[in-house]
């Protein structure tokens, strides 16, 4: 009964209803998403990893990648360091890391006489005004008693994720494709590819295994069956190592199966007694902030969804990748790397289907301890929720006409709870709940539509300028950003002899559909890059809060202004030049791989910081800016 | 080609040994070929080929041709059949062509068509699910699963290799399993169709774990009828087994088969390198064929030579350079042929027979025959909803254009759009450029598929210029199959069945086919648990809805003053209330009791 009273008043207090109670709620639902973020790492949210798929088995057989066969990896080692050596000399030891022809044909006289295919394929890139290209080698065992339906790949890049030159990776891969090769276990081929970076060359080779690939990229002379997953070897260093630290985070945010990764962990932990990191992660002990680091650096690689790695270009293809770097100092060899791959191998072999029984979204914060989606979702969901609660508020309020007798009785009382000015709605028009209002819809729609599709030309002019400008466009972008509101704001105030000036009800109809169009946004993103969403949501949770001041004189300027400033630090290139300075990376570098991501990789991430977050800034901007005019 | 290959060689045999048969009223003949081939490898193919006379067949009278098999196509009035077990891939580029012409071997799988006498389609089919529902008991195959969407009646693709009067009532179907493991229970009865049973003979090197351990196996059965020009028909059995042996691996021993890391001083190393040590070694690979005999790589020796056969006959043929030195065992006597690298050895009547090839190294090596064609099939493109086909096909000629016949059956939820049909060709400069595919393709037979009724059936005649590639490619769509259809290993994808090509030689009059491989198409797969969770959200769903509705429903809505009124009863109308009550009880009991 109290409850039903509860309802009947509310429903008769419609000021309560849509002006009073909706940012209340929306602060609720921002501070509930991160809260139930920051609960994630304990004990009673997060889970233990198992291994789904039972075909895996994981470290079940023995792996007999050990004795001569180092001999052998030390003999083609040296065969490499030959040829490096030499072109080191012609190149006045600058670029004597290069993968030169004479490096490709030795990889592939190797492969030859071991018994496999060998093939070659040419590419080339060219992304905001730098060309990449290279050649990739690459060699195929075909499963003894198979039929090319199935294949596991193994990567080896000459230059690792971070650019180091990958001398014993190369190696040990090779080392294995003659040792391989003597098997007859394997059920599925198993492809030996050698690309000369860790950026553009599986993406080249990966795109036109599909035939999906671009014009300056050639066609694969030699191809296998359906690619059941893939693994990249790095090794840069000559010292023996200690961990094994596993990349996995794919293009966009995609991640492997879950179950790909428990079975390296179980492998190098449970087999060859080797720890696994992630995240980079060194020194995990397993505690709260430990634990909630590493979700954090996950879900930050995820949110920018740049690949991570050479495996990244393979999951946009449903193909689980991981990346096993050797780290640290310890007692470990290149065989001990050499049998966990082995053994990897071994377990992908035993695959009847594609991996799919396990998680495919999660969050990681321990190289054993997960949350899946149906966890971490809330929290996005209500921080992207936040902003559809507003937009229903301020639709159902324009509905009604604004009631001058209750907007006297009221007297206009800012509470400043945050630094950015909340909650002006007091000052707002009241509403009665009998005055029905017609919307004037024209003018919100088409400013609403038009500043969206605006971003289009940021979106287009970071992805094809040169990169020499990257640095200049972004302070330009950061002075249009303080330019352009006041100026549409007061274009909008006044009208300009081309249409009346905007009403109130106007103003909110325009947030209105702003925020609808960002939540919308926002709660579909959630569900296919979680971490991006709570980003940008996060970074957008003032634009909720933000209305046309209506306080006169001299506040209205303070505050406006005030405001304005605030909203500025939060814009887009603002941000980023804060990252970059913070981090100590350029914002040329970034915008660049960024470019580049989008020309090579496919990635999305632009489009929505353009697309979604800065229109809905801008709109920010120009309803606070309108209060000046 | 002036050197006589190996293809021609099989070709010339069997020619010999077909030629005289016609007269004679019965006979069996048995044969073993035996090539190294690059890589290690052993190319052994076993050839087994028995006759009998039509009325003795039609009078249940069987000798060689085994009754369990004669009564099956007698029942299902199977004219000619051809049934084909293959795994494993050929490896062309290094192998050369294929043995038989690639005539006595199937796609990936099983494949299995016949020439069935019938008045009509329907008839047909129905004696064509008779022969596979009981070759699928015969041969401890799945053939039952050869249903209506895997059967095809292809137009051009075959032709009967027997001799039929009347070929009018006769229907050609084919079906293939490419998703079947061929293993040691198919190779049990195709023993027991031997007349020798694999007792005595070259048969007795049949051993499964030598076999199955085979890089490339195809094991076939071919009943035909072969009329001489008087009208004298014989039926006629052949069987063979042809098979790529790693001669490395099925040298190691059974108890000890891991490959394991050789020991240090094992190891050959390149010592010429400057940096060869004793932790450091560059591997030398053996320039020398390996040593090699019949009792290491098949695990037995040959156990005397089957009775029912021809005593005389050379029934194992070894294609090494002559110069090569070959052991056999005392009793065998050895010919060589006059082409310098085939030499045949007749068996000793009884007592074991073995073969031995000592390491070593020789200028001359036996030539390879280039194959016609070089055929390669892939499914291109990602996602669930659509896809495309691409196939190439090399003509390494470079003076003949190679005009051949391309036969493919795809499943029905694999929808092919003929019209983005589109052809690529690659000629000698190396530009790609764009044709109509009507350039190549002179004739097309086309049968579009039917939603779980059959499988879309596509011939294409094509011809590829000299010393040119082309592109074929198609896009297609993937059907959405309902949730019952699904196999178990539904996500491991769906098998497409290999195309078969058949080139066209006017000069040969022997067919000559090429098959691609298999390939592997993922469907959109539903997560199968969700349909359970569907089912529990719904219900809990129902169960809210149907709660509150009932409750609404039955619920009495009374005004405040009906409640007084109704609390407020009389003493009157409360006994009658009870008394009411009373009166249903008995009432009821009394019902029961009737």
């Amino acid at each position: 009964m109290a409850l039903k009273s509860a309802i009947r008043n509310l429903r008769n207090n419609p000021q309560l209803l849509f002006v009073r109670l909706p940012p209340l709620l929306s602060l609720i639902c921002i501070l509930v998403g991160v809260a139930w973020l920051l609960l994630l790492p304990l004990n009673e949210y997060s889970r233990h990893t198992y291994i789904s798929e039972n075909a895996l088995l994981p470290g079940q057989v023995h792996a007999y990648f050990t004795g001569s066969e180092q001999n052998i990896f030390r003999g083609y080692k040296q065969e490499l360091k030959v040829l490096l050596n030499e072109g080191g000399q012609s190149e006045n030891g600058q670029d004597e890391a290069e993968f030169t022809p004479a490096i490709s044909a030795k990889i592939q006289s190797i492969l030859q006489v071991a018994g496999l295919k060998v093939a070659t394929q040419k590419y080339e890139y060219t992304s905001a005004g730098i060309t990449h290209q290279g050649e990739n080698t690459y060699g195929i065992i075909h499963a003894p008693r198979g039929d090319a339906t199935e294949a596991i790949v193994l990567v080896a890049a000459w230059k690792t994720a971070d650019d180091e030159l990958n001398l014993n990776g190369v190696t040990l891969a090779l080392t294995l494709a003659r040792y391989f090769k003597r098997w007859s276990l394997w059920s599925k081929d198993i492809i030996f590819l050698f690309t000369p970076d860790s950026k553009s060359g599986t993406q080249a080779w990966i795109d036109a295994y599909h035939d999906l690939h671009p014009a300056s990229v050639h066609p694969l002379p030699l191809k296998s069956g359906a690619l059941q997953g893939a693994l990249v070897i790095e090794y840069p260093f000559e010292h023996r190592f200690r961990n094994l630290h596993i990349v996995y985070d794919g293009v966009n945010g995609q991640l492997p199966n879950l179950d790909l990764f428990n079975t390296a962990v179980a492998i190098a932990g449970g087999q060859m007694g080797i720890g696994a990191n992630l995240q980079e992660m060194w020194e995990h002990d397993d505690s709260y902030e430990a634990r909630l680091q590493t979700m954090l650096r996950g879900m930050t690689k995820q949110g920018l969804g740049y690949a991570t790695g050479a495996h990244s270009s393979f999951m946009p293809y449903h193909i689980d990748a991981i990346t096993l770097q050797p780290k640290g100092e310890g007692w470990e060899d290149e065989m001990a790397l050499g049998r966990t791959i082995e053994s990897l191998c071994r377990s992908l072999n035993n695959l009847l289907e594609h991996l799919h029984q396990s998680f495919f979204f999660y969050l990681l914060m321990q190289s054993n301890r997960f949350v899946s989606i149906g966890t971490y979702l809330p929290s996005a969901m209500l921080i992207a929720g936040n902003f559809t609660i507003m937009a229903i508020a301020l639709w159902m309020r324009t509905g009604f006409h604004p009631d001058n007798r209750a907007e006297k009785s009221t007297n206009p009382k800012p509470t400043e709870k945050t630094v950015t000015p909340i909650s002006k709605d007091a000052s707002a028009p009241e509403i009665s709940g009998h005055t029905i209002a017609e919307r004037l819809l024209a003018l919100p729609l088409t400013l609403v539509t038009g500043l969206h599709l605006l971003g289009l030309v940021p979106l287009w002019m970071f992805n094809t300028l040169p990169h020499q400008l990257f640095t200049t466009v972004t302070y330009v972008v950061v002075a249009v950003d303080i330019v352009f509101p006041l100026l549409l704001a007061a274009l909008l105030r006044n009208g300009l002899g081309l249409f009346t000036p905007l009403v109130p009800q106007q103003y909110l109809l325009i947030k209105s559909f702003a925020l609808l169009l960002l939540g919308l946004s926002l709660s579909t993103l959630a569900t296919l890059n979680f971490s991006l969403s709570f980003m940008i949501g996060l970074l957008c949770a003032p634009l909720s809060f933000i209305n046309r001041l209506q306080c006169t004189g001299v506040k209205r300027y303070a505050f406006s202004g005030l405001g304005l400033v605030l909203l500025n630090l939060l814009s887009p290139p603002t941000v980023l030049i804060g990252v970059c300075w913070y981090t100590g990376v350029s914002v040329e570098t970034v915008l660049t791989q960024a470019a580049f991501g989008w020309d090579v990789w496919g990635m999305w991430t632009q489009v929505v910081v353009w697309c979604v977050w800065w229109p809905a800034w801008l709109i920010g901007c120009v309803l606070l800016g309108s209060s000046m005019f | 080609m002036t050197v006589p290959s190996l293809l021609s060689l099989l070709l010339a045999l069997a020619v010999t040994l077909w030629s005289s048969p016609v007269s004679a009223s019965s006979d069996y003949h048995e044969q073993l070929f035996l090539q190294p081939l690059p890589q290690s490898s052993l190319l052994a193919s076993f050839n087994f080929r028995g006759n009998s006379s039509q009325q003795s067949f039609d009078n249940q009278h069987f000798r060689y041709v085994p009754r369990a098999l004669g009564q099956i196509l007698q029942h299902a009035h199977t004219k000619e059949l051809h049934l084909r077990f293959t795994t494993g891939r050929w490896d062309a580029d290094s192998w050369g062509s294929r043995p038989w012409n690639g005539s006595k071997e199937g796609g990936t799988g099983v494949e299995l068509w016949a020439w069935i006498d019938a008045a009509d389609d329907e008839e047909a089919f129905a004696k064509w699910i008779t022969l596979t529902q009981s070759l699928s008991g015969l041969f401890c195959a799945s053939l039952n699963f050869v249903d209506s969407t895997r059967t095809t009646r292809p137009v051009v693709s075959f032709e009967p290799t027997g001799h039929h009067p009347d070929a009018n009532s006769l229907h050609l179907l084919h079906g293939t399993l490419p998703g079947e493991v061929v293993c040691t229970e198919n190779l049990t009865p195709f023993l027991k169709l031997l007349p020798c049973k694999g007792k005595t003979g070259i048969s007795t090197l049949f051993d499964g774990h030598k076999l199955f351990d085979a890089a490339w196996q195809s094991m076939s059965v071919d009943v035909q009828p072969i009329c001489s020009s008087d009208g004298d028909c014989l039926v006629q059995i052949e069987q063979t087994v042809d098979m790529v042996l790693d001669i490395e691996r099925s040298k190691r021993p059974r108890d000890n088969p891991i490959p394991r890391p050789v020991s240090n001083d094992q190891l050959v190393c390149d010592t010429s390198k400057h940096y060869n040590a004793d932790d450091t070694c560059y591997p030398l690979e053996k320039v020398t064929d390996k040593a090699w005999s019949l009792n290491e790589i098949f695990g037995k020796t040959l156990n005397g030579i089957c009775p029912l056969a021809d005593s005389s006959e050379q029934s194992v043929c070894l294609r090494v350079p002559h110069e090569k030195g070959v052991f056999a065992t005392p009793g065998a006597s050895e010919l060589k042929k006059d082409d310098g690298f085939t030499r045949c050895f007749s068996l000793p009547a009884s007592g074991p027979f073995d073969l031995s090839i000592p390491e070593q190294q020789l200028q001359t090596e036996v030539p390879l025959q280039e194959p016609v064609l070089h055929a390669e099939r892939t499914i291109v493109g990602h996602g669930q909803e659509r896809g495309g086909m691409r196939i190439i096909f090399g003509n390494p000629s470079e003076t003949n254009a190679v005009d051949f016949i391309y036969f493919e059956s795809l499943p029905w939820f694999l929808r092919p759009y003929i019209h983005t049909l589109q052809a690529t060709i690659t000629g000698h400069d190396g530009i790609r450029r764009e044709i109509p595919a009507s350039d190549l393709v002179t004739e097309t037979f086309y049968r579009p598929a039917i939603d779980r009724e059959r499988g879309t059936q596509l011939e294409l005649a094509l011809s590829v210029p000299a010393a040119s590639t082309v592109t074929l490619t198609y896009d297609f769509e993937k059907a959405v199959l309902r949730y019952t259809e699904y196999p178990p290993d539904a996500n491991r994808g769906f098998n497409v069945a290999p195309a078969v090509i058949r080139v066209l030689d006017g000069a040969n009059s022997r067919p000559l086919y090429i098959r691609t491989t298999s390939l592997l198409l993922p469907l959109p797969t539903p997560d199968f648990s969700m349909p359970y969770n569907v089912i529990i959200l719904t219900s809990t769903v129902i169960a809210l809805a149907f709660g509150t509705v009932f409750n609404i429903l039955v619920r009495r809505v009374v005004s405040v003053e009906e409640a007084a009124a109704l609390n407020a009863q009389t003493l009157k109308s409360r006994l009658l209330g009870k008394l009411v009550a009373l009166r249903d009880r008995f009432g009821k009991k009394e019902m029961k009791v009737e």
